[in-house]
């Protein structure tokens, strides 16, 4: 958990806005320090977190869980944390025999044109269930996030069977329940023919179902040591703010957290 | 009147008033003043509420007309995963539309409202769609359509063929100004007239709408804040303005190389004793009485 982000975005695990859908994207550079930053927030804060973890392994969240200061193995235990561990089980879904199994939540690998239904019943059924840890205890509103959406699309899955999902999934995670989901997608350079199906159009997609976009780029001056890129917060609609607000900071990523400063106020430059 | 107000007001009934909105700006506040505006000329409107929930749709609302409002539940089941929607996406046919709103009500004409057409393209051939849409405006049960369609999740050509189905097409974008969008008014009437307008506006929590023309010239409007012209005479530490008798010899001075009256008269002034030139031409000369300075405008 990044405490400069909480102050940006004003949140903290105590308080933080429900019913939010936020967009984590990138352009040529990583974006995940993000996502580890929302796992350990909402952690933190005691929700019940549905984790799709499509592109790493439980332990390199685990590990880098670690250095954030939650520990992810023991909230899985506890039932806080219900975790999609996709790399490790596509093998089986692929090799396996009997092809009658339509809703499993991988079965995308093998008809990626049925769409994402199988994937969106896994998440129903991972926030619904309510708490029933070690003391009885009943986590906060669910939480949703996902590592990360646009390897489907190199997986077959049209741009519009993700859309389809993620409109399902906010309206069960963030419009019933009440709850929060947090997406990252990485787009690739734009190109002049975006009319195509491509990870730009699916960002465009999700940025009209958001209610906030981080986006990470490098910095368009080029490499520095001391910044690591710059990243724009998009507060999109909301209740009392109709209008957009876009600004843009300037970040480094260290080894047990990054910090997030205005631009031009890096202390290597000051 | 300005041109969205006009729309806005039903001027000309009928017809399919399309919103188009991209990432940069969003349209559903525009939608919901259309819907509110339909619901105060107390006319019975259904929205097929795809994309956002009820709650949404409705806040704001003028609570006496709410009762001429039906809001068919496509979200937060569009698709029918969960069998909980009572009008599905894949269920976008004139048949199944006209026979919905004839089960709501008395077969009076009413307004279709369509959040969002771009979920319906989604799941549609575009050719289909625009059948359906086609065959709901002849069908007589529906009076107006109004969509709301995000035009940068679609390719141009699509875009463009809705475009073209609509009479009236409102694309909205964002405004140097934050607390007003740009509304692109084009709208086309019967009689094959076609008027745009670009117009600044603004929606209100009361799902009324504000509309102010855009200046003709942009420079106007651009620049919100103050932009005074440094004055360069000031803060120095020699003087460089002029008091009044400085500027009034200032305008006084004869240019050097300006040649007016005064300095002509002064100059050709015969004065007694100047020499005097006696010419006697020879037998060779060539002697032209004329004087070839003649011409000059001196």
């Amino acid at each position: 958990m990044f405490p400069e982000l909480n102050s940006i975005l004003n949140s903290t695990p105590d308080s933080f806005k429900s019913s939010d859908f936020i967009l984590v994207s990138d352009r040529r550079a990583d974006a995940s320090f993000l996502i580890h930053h929302h796992l350990s927030f909402y952690l933190r804060a005691g929700c019940k977190v549905c984790f799709l973890g499509l592109v790493q392994s439980f332990s390199h969240y685990s590990a880098v869980g670690q250095r954030l200061g939650v520990s992810l193995a023991q909230a899985r235990e506890k039932g806080q944390l219900v975790f999609l561990e996709g790399l490790k089980n596509s093998i089986g879904v692929i090799l396996q025999e009997d092809t009658s199994q339509e809703t499993q939540p991988l079965s995308y690998l093998r008809t990626p044109g049925a769409g994402l239904e199988g994937l969106f019943r896994f998440v129903e059924r991972s926030v619904r269930q309510s708490g029933d840890g070690d003391a009885g205890e009943s986590w906060g509103p669910p939480v949703l996030l996902i590592d990360d959406l646009s390897v489907l699309l190199s997986l077959g899955v049209s741009v519009g069977a993700i859309l389809d999902f993620t409109l399902y999934c906010q309206a069960t995670v963030c419009s019933e329940l009440q709850g929060n989901m947090v997406i990252l997608v990485r787009c690739e350079e734009e190109d002049a023919d975006d009319d195509e199906e491509g990870s730009n159009l699916l960002r465009r997609g999700l940025v009209h179902q958001c209610n906030l976009a981080l986006h990470v780029e490098g910095l368009p001056t080029g490499y520095c040591r001391d910044i690591h890129g710059q990243m724009e917060v998009w507060w999109r609609q909301g209740e009392e703010t109709i209008y957009n607000q876009r600004k843009i900071f300037h970040f480094k990523v260290h080894d047990k957290g990054a910090s997030f400063f205005a631009r031009g106020t890096s202390s290597a430059v000051l | 009147m300005l041109l969205l107000s006009c729309v806005l007001q039903g001027a000309e009934a009928g017809g399919f008033i399309l919103i188009q909105d991209t990432v940069k700006c969003t349209g559903r506040g525009l939608l919901k003043c259309f819907i509110n505006a339909a619901l105060k000329r107390g006319e019975d409107v259904h929205v097929l509420g795809f994309e956002s929930p009820e709650t949404e749709v409705c806040a704001g609302l003028d609570r006496s007309c709410v009762q001429k409002l039906h809001f068919h539940k496509g979200f937060p089941d569009p698709l029918g995963w969960t069998r909980r929607s009572s009008f599905t996406v894949e269920r976008f046919a004139s048949q199944h539309i006209t026979q919905l709103i004839k089960d709501t009500q008395q077969a009076k004409a009413s307004v279709l409202v369509v959040d969002s057409l771009s979920l319906v393209l989604r799941h549609h051939d575009p050719l289909v769609f625009c059948q359906t849409l086609q065959e709901l405006r002849k069908g007589g049960v529906i009076k107006t359509i109004i969509g709301l369609l995000h035009s940068d999740l679609h390719q141009q050509g699509i875009v463009g063929i809705v475009c073209y189905l609509a009479s009236t097409v409102i694309s909205v974008a964002p405004a140097n100004n934050e607390r007003h969008s740009v509304a692109k008014t084009t709208r086309r009437t019967k009689s094959g007239k076609v008027m745009q307008e670009e117009e600044y506006f603004s929606v209100c929590k009361d799902a009324t709408l504000s509309v102010q023309a855009k200046p003709r010239q942009p420079g106007h409007v651009q620049k919100e804040r103050d932009v005074s012209e440094a004055d360069p005479t000031s803060n120095l530490t020699f003087n460089l303005r002029l008091s009044e008798e400085e500027r009034k010899a200032k305008e006084k001075v004869a240019l050097p190389f300006v040649f007016s009256q005064e300095k002509k008269s002064a100059l050709l002034k015969p004065t007694p004793g100047s020499g005097r030139i006696v010419y006697e031409p020879d037998d060779n000369d060539d002697f032209d009485e004329e004087d070839p300075d003649d011409d000059l405008d001196v």
